[in-house]
């Protein structure tokens, strides 16, 4: 306890951590306001360059993005009604319609507040129910864990975009690359077609960049000359007394929404927001300002997308399962410098576990300045045009590749997936899942054999394991609970016609 | 009706060819995988459940046919072969030469009228993100025209 207190406070003592922050801070809004970039983008531009950082830095680096790209993606949904990050669509709902108003520093204002608060709540839930949560997994064996990840993978199937099938296929195909290499006992090689430089399997890193950044790339390219419409403010307002007595009940149950969604693995703060928003529509009394430009409804994406980045780093941390797109780039980060997430990580690793949490506060005060003096700038940085900006996310992506294990091969894997998440996207598959499946495959993998070998090859023993029963049945319920429920509740949503509403 | 299940024959040529590569696996001794499973068998199992979705997804197009997608514009495709020409002048000449070129003409496909603003983007990016990887992250670049000058 003294130990997490004490790493917590360190962090306001490191100067060189607090500058990293700041510097990262001003990162993470610029891309955050630059479409098509957002959190997820960034934080995999940005792992190369924290390869020779100290851990805890390079994670608060990551984390620093994550947090400050997720609200800043709220200037460019207010100000050119463009989400900078698909976690700010609701707010556009209503964040533009008052920036149309002539209230954009409002808007800007209401949205800084509520997304510090959510972020702070989160950090805050985070700092308890993570030390809960890795006590309990702390007794996990191969089979609750394999039942885990198959809980994790079947979570996938609720990503916001993409179909609940295809999103299962992406993550399926996303295992399946994690098997690519030398099989772990047995060393025999899987689809290695004869390179040697795949033994160990895929780099996560140029992957990532592939599906994230260079599909991005391609994404954004038929998009290359498109103008915006941008609204000039003067400045940021702070929320009036009266703007405060109309938007604490929604702030306060957005940032529990998004916390709480954030830590259900595979969710991330896109799904956040909308049930935030929806959410607050929902409890208001002034339903109708909605769409028009309610502050409800700002305060009520903001806090919940915020907030989920807290939670998202819950299940990363503790489980190892990624809680979303950005989150997924972190646990590569915990990998790559050495961290082991899990349960384990809250035993042997206090201190860095904690100032990572510390990180993530300092991020959120840090944004909440930023935000409010200097918003008005960061949103001109939007305008920067993509014929300019996209060509230097090609030169960081390639470079970035290579700078990890210093292999042509990752280049090619960057360009490749670049062009398969581009297609994927294409036809409606979302890229995350096969990011989360390619990170969770191994897990999946390995505590199946691991099981297989305690219970003597007879699979079916681990139906006898009750926590391995309580996810595998939280997996069902994922995959199949919404037909069920729709099958079970055909009648009474039928209309008086016969037909079913 | 082909073009619409485009995707289920796909996905299903890439499962059914990847259940064959795994076929092809060696077979590891019973003495090492013990009560565990065969390499082989995780990919297939893996396929296996890929082309059961893949005939759910099939179905579902079938009730419920997708909005045709529209065709990629001019600027994807351009942008895709100066992927290969990435390719093509890493291998032939140097890693960064690649970059620069391509980042010259990403900005010209993509609209940009100002030649020396984008030809001052593709030489400056480079050179900022090289001397930061060289001079602080200590990385080595695959040699080429313009390494083995650098590194000599």
């Amino acid at each position: 306890m003294y130990e997490a207190l004490s790493a917590l406070g360190s962090v306001v003592l490191d100067p060189y951590l607090l500058f990293l922050i700041f510097a990262t801070t001003i990162i993470g809004i610029v891309i955050g306001v630059l479409p098509g970039l957002g959190a997820t983008t960034g934080a995999a531009l940005l792992l190369p360059f924290t390869l020779t950082m100290d851990p805890v830095h390079a994670i608060a680096v990551l984390a620093t993005i994550y947090v400050s790209a997720t609200f800043a993606g709220s200037i460019t949904a207010i100000l050119i009604n463009t989400p900078g990050t698909s976690a700010a669509a609701a707010t556009t709902f209503d964040g533009f319609p008052l920036a149309q108003r002539g209230e954009a520093g409002r808007a800007l204002g209401i949205a800084v507040i509520a997304s510090t608060f959510g972020g702070i709540v989160s950090v805050i839930v985070l700092c308890f129910a993570a030390p809960l949560l890795a006590r309990v997994a702390y007794e996990f064996r191969p089979p609750e864990y394999f039942a885990l990840t198959i809980f994790g993978l079947s979570m996938l199937a609720s990503i916001s975009s993409g179909g609940a099938v295809k999103n299962l296929i992406g993550g399926v195909f996303g295992v399946w690359l994690s098997t690519i290499g030398a099989e772990r006992v047995t060393a025999i090689e899987r689809f290695m077609f004869g390179n040697y430089e795949l033994y160990e399997g895929l780099s996560f890193v140029p992957v990532m960049i592939g599906l994230f950044a260079m599909s991005e790339l391609l994404v954004q390219s038929k998009m290359a000359n498109q103008a915006v419409e941008y609204i000039k403010m003067k400045a940021v307002q702070l929320p009036s007394r009266e703007d405060y007595k109309k938007i604490w009940k929604t702030v306060l149950r957005s940032s529990g929404i998004g916390t709480f969604i954030g830590i259900l693995p595979a969710e991330g703060a896109t799904v956040a927001s909308m049930i935030g928003y929806s959410e607050a529509k929902r409890w208001s009394k002034n339903k109708e300002e909605f769409g028009k430009g309610s502050i409800e409804g700002i305060a009520g994406a903001e806090s919940a997308n915020n907030a989920a980045t807290g939670g998202a780093m819950v299940p990363t941390m503790v489980l190892g399962i990624p809680g979303s797109g950005t989150t997924a780039i972190i646990l590569v980060g915990l990998m790559v410098h050495g961290l082991r997430p899990g349960p384990y990580l809250f035993n042997e690793q206090v201190t860095a576990v904690y100032q990572i949490f510390g990180s993530m506060f300092v991020a959120n005060v840090m944004f909440l300045l930023m935000g409010l003096y200097a918003a008005k700038i960061f949103a001109r940085i939007s305008l920067v045009p993509a014929a300019i900006l996209w060509p230097i996310v090609f030169a960081l992506s390639v470079i970035g590749a290579y700078a990890l294990n210093s292999s042509m091969l990752d280049i090619w894997i960057v360009l490749i997936f670049g062009v398969i998440g581009f297609l994927a996207r294409r036809f409606g598959f979302a890229v995350a899942p096969i990011a989360v499946g390619l990170i969770l495959g191994k897990m999946v993998e390995v505590n199946l054999q691991n099981s297989l070998k305690i219970f003597n090859g007879e699979w079916w023993q681990i139906f006898t394991q009750p926590l391995a029963v309580f996810f595998l049945v939280l997996a069902f319920l994922g995959l199949c609970g919404p037909q069920l429920f729709r099958l079970a509740t055909r009648g009474s949503f039928e209309t008086k016609d016969g037909k079913s509403n | 009706m082909i073009k619409q299940q485009i995707v289920p024959i796909v996905l299903t040529i890439v499962s059914v060819v990847i259940i064959y590569l795994a076929l092809q696996l060696d077979l590891s001794p019973p003495m090492i995988v013990g009560d565990s499973m065969q390499p082989r068998a995780f990919p297939i199992f893996l396929m296996a459940l890929n082309l059961f979705l893949t005939a759910i997804l099939a179905y579902q197009i079938f009730k419920t046919p997708p909005k045709k997608p529209e065709p990629m514009n001019r600027v994807t495709w351009l942008s895709m072969v100066l992927m290969v020409l990435f390719y093509g002048l890493t291998v032939s000449t140097d890693m960064f030469i690649a970059i620069a070129v391509v980042m010259f003409l990403l900005s010209l496909a993509w609209g940009e009228r100002r030649l020396l603003v984008a030809a001052a983007n593709a030489v400056l990016t480079p050179f900022l993100i090289f001397l930061l990887f060289d001079n602080v992250l200590r990385i080595r670049f695959p040699r080429g025209i313009l390494m083995n000058w650098y590194y000599g």
